[in-house]
């Protein structure tokens, strides 16, 4: 185990070269190329911002209230590009070791890196989108504060990676035994946007009467709506997650870290014979 | 003498047969691949019980029929398949010439591809920068192919560029699949030198072929893989042998079961022919009777 680390940590520079190869593929053919992972979270607050914000009149839900700093558009906006970080990390989890069949055929290096590439890719897209957001932050003056940037910011984007890369690895391994999986996964990526707090300040379910209490529980039992609610809390302090939430967030991704790095390894050897 | 740089050790991989039915992904979780809850299924070793050792600088030529495991064996060797049984041990870095258009992305031109393979396979960019135009030199390309999308290559193009990029790394094991066959002569001239080279620095090398000729050319030893298991691990002269004389028994013996097949056949019809003869007046007595029609349906159901 400690020596798959550490051959996992030498190898961190193909790491890089794979990210940056699939970088240069996606952006390669197109004529606004890196203009595309801003342009996409913005089409996409767009739409949302019309259904949400102006005819569903969202705004009310926004943690702070009605006139906390930022308003809807920038609450939806900060949930948006992680969720965009997740979601297509998600989407390509399960063609992490198919796709890259060639090359784990032929070159000895450990598995996990291809997996982890799919997960840091996201992140580099991520961190891409950032100038949106500071856009957004500007035109609409939203604020942030101390707690917000040095705990909540950093802490959210760990625990999304750890979430996000034991997902993968479980996805990436099943899917070459089993190929039910990319069918799943996309029923999942849409339960899970709307179950995650990601438009939809998490106060419209857990302030609300209309749900019994075990469904409140359950929709606070999901990792991701810890994860999301501390992004939101980098511009909302209001939104920031209570113990509970922040407990099942940390728990839940060591829990599918391990799970998913378990079942990895566990299957390598059936799925290298797949391939 | 040194370690052996390749050591293997009772070495033996398991494929399933019917692997969409045989266990269900409940089973697969708990018991994950070592535990097969029914070892007496039908499961498929293409190796058993392999056991041998390389040391520094020997080319070892790996022989044998289709489908007894050369490939899978190399494979294993290289580190990209897992035996179920036994070890391999391989001391320093393998350079593999398993499939040489591995790794290259079609979207993106030659030259990214180049640093990019490279630098997978442990190349500094420097190095890759120094050797470059050697690279491109003995992948032969035409003139301005290098920066033009990969997909756009010919497939000759693709393999050339591969080689090219391979044989420069400085790996001291090479394992070499079926590579030889492919590009016309005057590349395969160019690959022989390569190799050639390559041997004379003391590199240690396994080559599976099915071309006598480039074994005997590199070869000092051979191992003779039958049925999915090591049958000799001889010089390579002696291995080729037994290869030939196995091949040709088998030829001998598929022919005497042909033509056995062929006698049997032929007494078959002759019985048939025998056969319809005898039925031939009574289908014709029928049809006298004035229920020729029918008569004719029901000996044509008979036949």
């Amino acid at each position: 185990m400690a020596s798959r680390a550490l051959s996992v940590w030498q190898n961190r520079q193909v790491v890089g070269l794979l990210v940056k190869r699939d970088l240069k593929v996606k952006y390669q053919k197109s004529i606004l190329g890196y203009a595309w992972s801003m342009l996409e979270p913005l089409a996409m607050a767009g739409v949302y911002f019309f259904v949400f914000g102006l005819i569903f009149n969202t705004n009310r839900g926004v943690p702070g209230g009605d006139d906390a700093p930022g308003g809807y558009l920038l609450f939806l906006i900060s949930g948006l590009l992680p969720w965009l970080w997740f979601s297509t990390a998600l989407n390509e989890a399960p063609k992490a070791l198919i796709s890259q069949a060639k090359l784990i055929t032929t070159m000895k290096v450990p598995r996990e890196i291809f997996p982890i590439a799919v997960v840091t890719r996201g992140f580099v897209d991520y961190l891409f989108a950032w100038p949106v957001l500071l856009l957004f932050v500007f035109a609409l003056s939203g604020r942030t504060h101390l707690m917000g940037l040095l705990v909540w910011l950093p802490l959210a984007l760990l625990v999304q990676y750890a979430f996000t890369l034991g997902v993968t690895f479980l996805l990436a391994s099943v899917n070459v035994l089993v190929r039910d999986v990319e069918r799943v996964v996309r029923i999942l990526n849409r339960v899970l946007f709307y179950a995650s707090a990601i438009i939809i300040p998490s106060g419209m379910v857990l302030d609300s009467d209309s749900f019994p209490g075990w469904f409140k529980v359950l929709y606070e039992l999901n990792p991701l709506l810890g994860i999301f609610k501390m992004h939101h809390a980098v511009w909302y302090p209001a939104d920031a997650p209570g113990a509970f939430v922040l407990g099942t967030s940390i728990g839940g991704a060591i829990i599918a870290l391990a799970v998913g790095y378990w079942t990895f390894r566990r299957l390598e050897t059936s799925v290298l014979k797949e391939l | 003498m040194a370690e052996p740089v390749i050591e293997a050790e009772n070495l033996g991989i398991r494929f399933a047969v019917n692997r969409r039915r045989k266990r269900s992904l409940r089973e697969m979780f708990i018991h994950g691949t070592k535990r097969d809850p029914n070892p007496t299924g039908k499961d498929f070793w293409p190796l058993r019980n392999v056991s041998f050792s390389v040391s520094q600088g020997e080319c070892v030529g790996i022989v044998g029929k289709n489908g007894t495991g050369k490939s899978t064996l190399l494979k294993m060797i290289a580190g990209v398949l897992i035996p179920d049984e036994g070890t391999v041990t391989v001391r320093g870095k393998v350079a593999p010439l398993l499939e040489l258009r591995a790794g290259f992305n079609d979207q993106l031109t030659g030259r990214e591809n180049v640093h990019l393979v490279g630098s997978l396979h442990g190349m500094t960019p420097e190095m890759i920068e120094e050797k470059f135009e050697e690279i491109i030199d003995f992948a032969n390309l035409r003139d301005g192919y290098i920066d033009m999308p990969v997909r756009h290559y010919s497939s000759g193009m693709k393999v050339r560029l591969g080689f090219a990029l391979i044989s420069q790394l400085q790996h001291p094991v090479m394992l070499v699949d079926e590579v030889l066959a492919v590009g016309d002569k005057a590349f395969r001239k160019k690959c022989y030198e390569a190799i050639g080279r390559m041997l004379e620095s003391n590199r240690t090398m396994v080559l599976v072929s099915h071309n006598e000729g480039d074994l005997k050319r590199f070869c000092d030893r051979g191992l003779y893989i039958k049925d999915g298991s090591l049958a000799l691990d001889a010089d390579i002269e002696t291995s080729l042998q037994a290869y030939n004389d196995d091949t040709k028994a088998e030829a001998e013996a598929a022919k005497k079961k042909a033509a056995a097949k062929k006698k049997a056949a032929e007494e078959k019809k002759a019985a048939e022919r025998q056969k319809a003869e005898q039925e031939k007046p009574a289908d014709g007595g029928a049809g006298k009777d004035g229920a020729g029609d029918k008569g004719e349906e029901d000996g044509g159901k008979a036949a």
